[in-house]
């Protein structure tokens, strides 16, 4: 699942539509979009870090983040030298002066994302009207986005994809919403070009049969540390391709999975060990 | 439409480089290496090293290079999970943290949260620590513990200049433990007796399957031998003894191939030690590496190290001690105990 955080409407807007994504009908503090199979999420933040973080800690939190599959995506636009988009690398936020760092795993090349398009990125309080370091991006939700989807979400889950929309501006109504959905719409192919690369990059780890642990647990009358003991001679199983049930299956056919005690269920949980060993 | 190019950035595409360390001179060598990464500058090397909830196996996959200074110790006491070898001041230094090499048992996957590499590019401050505490007494050091120091020669030099140092100071003694085939190291260096070039020694099964990216047994014990032939002292470790089904016949198999390679006599002497790792280790080993059965195993908690059952231990233990006795004379087999 990809959950998108964009600052304003008009950044969103091609995304929403290229993803036939449909506004979120209960009532919710922010403007949150959907794709029929709930393979994406959008929400609108509104401007500035605090707005950003309390989008992203809302999403999150509603939806439940699965960190070995999900991703979270910011999408947006930022000010800088050069029109482009660039995939970050760095965020600093202006206003303390600390720094973050999303995992550069992925090789993006092929979605139009080189390495030559990574940049740092300086989240600022307010519209910069020019670039303190030109070499540097301007925009002002990136650093709390970062913080509060950190407290739950790895590095490599966090993607920051912004699009130079301007140099700076005098006045934030000079960039107007037409000319930033244009952007957006410009950069449309290569953001849905990493969403179809990251579909791959799932990391689901293998997963013991809770059912049978439990069951099993239950008839060998065991204790709460027994039951860890089961749960790990489950998972070195799992890990070591060997088949607990049937092993489970031969101790019930000898009749020794009927205990009527703790101390009993101990002596099969070490037949259970010995023959995984 | 994808072009199948791999999913991962290539190992070193990111270089993370501490501002005070960026005019050092290894500093530029090493980015001279690397000129098509990304070079992005940090503060502290902790900034990106201790972030939290970071995959260590992921990144494993695509490894990034932090260059930075090391303002704090680097040198510290030796675990007592380890082997002393009879030393009385037994310490080991820290000046790579990581490893390119990827072994599914690694301590340091459970030591820290980062699969990255820190290189500090400071040596020459650890040598001064190390200087004082020589002043003190003499030291046996473990240099390439938290690493594979020869395995990154090529990129640090590090190897070189310990072994340059520790000549200097003869109350030093050193050992650069590896699981690298490489050999071109002995032809830059001078031996030394008390430069100790320590092998580990593994099944081939074991290396294939849980020791990623490392050397063949074969090519270790090679290069080895060309240590030896050049008048390194070598040491020889046993150690992990690893589990395996079959692991009677693959440690036997091994001591084939260790007999066919090297003059067992000439070694400096040999260790074994069957698996073991602090439980804080690995509770963090079993959460990141489900799928690992070496991670997995049922190991017993004991004294707060986890280790194969004292009869399992024992078994193959003394199975490969006595098969090395017949190698080896006694007195250069060093067991480790962490029970005693």
């Amino acid at each position: 699942m990809f959950y998108f955080v964009c600052a304003l409407y008009a950044e969103a807007k091609p995304l929403i539509s290229a993803l036939s994504l449909r506004k979120d009908a209960f009532s919710c503090p922010y403007d949150t979009y959907f794709s029929e199979d709930s393979s994406v999420v959008l929400t609108i933040s509104g401007m500035g870090p605090i707005a950003g973080a309390a989008a992203s800690s809302y999403l999150l939190t509603r939806f439940g983040f699965r960190s070995e599959k999900d991703f979270l995506i910011n999408f947006g636009s930022c000010a800088g030298k050069d029109p482009g988009l660039y995939l970050i690398n760095k965020i600093t936020d202006n206003a303390s002066g600390r720094t973050f760092y999303p995992d550069m795993l992925y090789d993006l090349s092929d979605c139009g994302l080189p390495s030559s398009s990574e940049k740092a990125l300086v989240t600022v309080p307010r519209v910069v009207s020019s670039l303190e370091d030109p070499e540097s991006l301007y925009e002002m939700e990136a650093s709390g986005i970062f913080q509060a989807a950190s407290h739950v979400l790895p590095p490599h889950r966090m993607l920051f994809l912004k699009y130079v929309s301007d140099a700076g501006v005098e006045n934030a109504k000079a960039v107007t919403a037409e000319y930033l959905s244009s952007c957006s719409e410009k950069y449309l192919p290569a953001v849905l070009s990493v969403l179809k690369k990251l579909e791959e990059a799932c990391e689901e780890k293998p997963s013991i049969d809770e059912e049978l642990l439990l069951s099993t647990s239950y008839a060998l009358h065991l204790s709460e540390t027994l039951r860890f003991e089961l749960r790990q001679l489950f998972m070195y199983a799992n890990a070591s391709g060997k088949n607990m049930e049937k092993i489970l299956n031969d101790l019930d056919a000898d009749g020794k999975l009927d205990v009527s005690s703790k101390r009993e269920g101990k002596v099969v949980l070490d037949a259970i060990r010995q023959k995984l060993i | 439409m994808q072009s199948g190019k791999s999913l991962f950035n290539y190992p070193f595409s990111h270089i993370y480089v501490e501002d005070s360390v960026r005019d050092m001179e290894l500093t530029r060598s090493i980015l001279a290496r690397f000129s098509k990464s990304v070079v992005i500058p940090i503060n502290h090397y902790k900034d990106v090293f201790n972030r939290s909830r970071q995959s260590f196996g992921l990144q494993k996959s695509s490894q990034a290079l932090i260059l930075a200074k090391n303002t704090g110790e680097s040198i510290f006491p030796g675990a007592p999970v380890c082997q002393d070898f009879g030393y009385d001041h037994f310490y080991y230094a820290s000046s790579i943290r990581n490893c390119i090499f990827d072994c599914e048992y690694c301590f340091l996957k459970g030591m820290y949260g980062s699969g990255n590499i820190v290189v500090f590019v400071n040596l020459e401050d650890t040598f001064a620590e190390l200087e004082a505490l020589l002043a003190k007494h003499p030291v046996y050091l473990c240099v390439s513990y938290d690493t594979d120091l020869i395995a990154l020669e090529s990129l640090t030099g590090f190897t070189a200049r310990w072994a340059e140092f520790t000549k200097n100071h003869e109350d030093l003694t050193i050992e650069i433990r590896t699981k690298s085939f490489r050999k071109d190291i002995y032809d830059r260096i001078e031996p030394c007796d008390r430069v100790i070039f320590a092998y580990t020694i593994s099944p081939d099964e074991i290396i294939e399957k849980h020791e990623k990216r490392t050397a063949a047994l074969t090519e270790r014990l090679e290069a080895a031998a060309y240590a030896m032939k050049k008048g390194f002292p070598v040491r020889l470790c046993f150690d992990p003894v690893i589990y395996c089904e079959n692991w009677k016949d693959s440690y036997l198999s091994m001591f084939d191939q260790v007999q066919k390679h090297i003059d067992t006599h000439q070694l400096k002497d040999v260790s074994i030690g069957s698996f073991r790792i602090p439980a804080d280790y690995i509770k963090k080993l079993r959460k990141d590496f489900p799928d690992s059965p070496i991670c997995q195993f049922p190991y017993e908690n004991r004294n707060g190290v986890f280790q194969y059952s004292a009869a399992l231990q024992a078994e193959m233990e003394d199975t490969l001690v006595t098969k090395l006795q017949s190698l080896v004379p006694k007195e250069k087999i060093y067991r480790i105990d962490v029970d005693e």
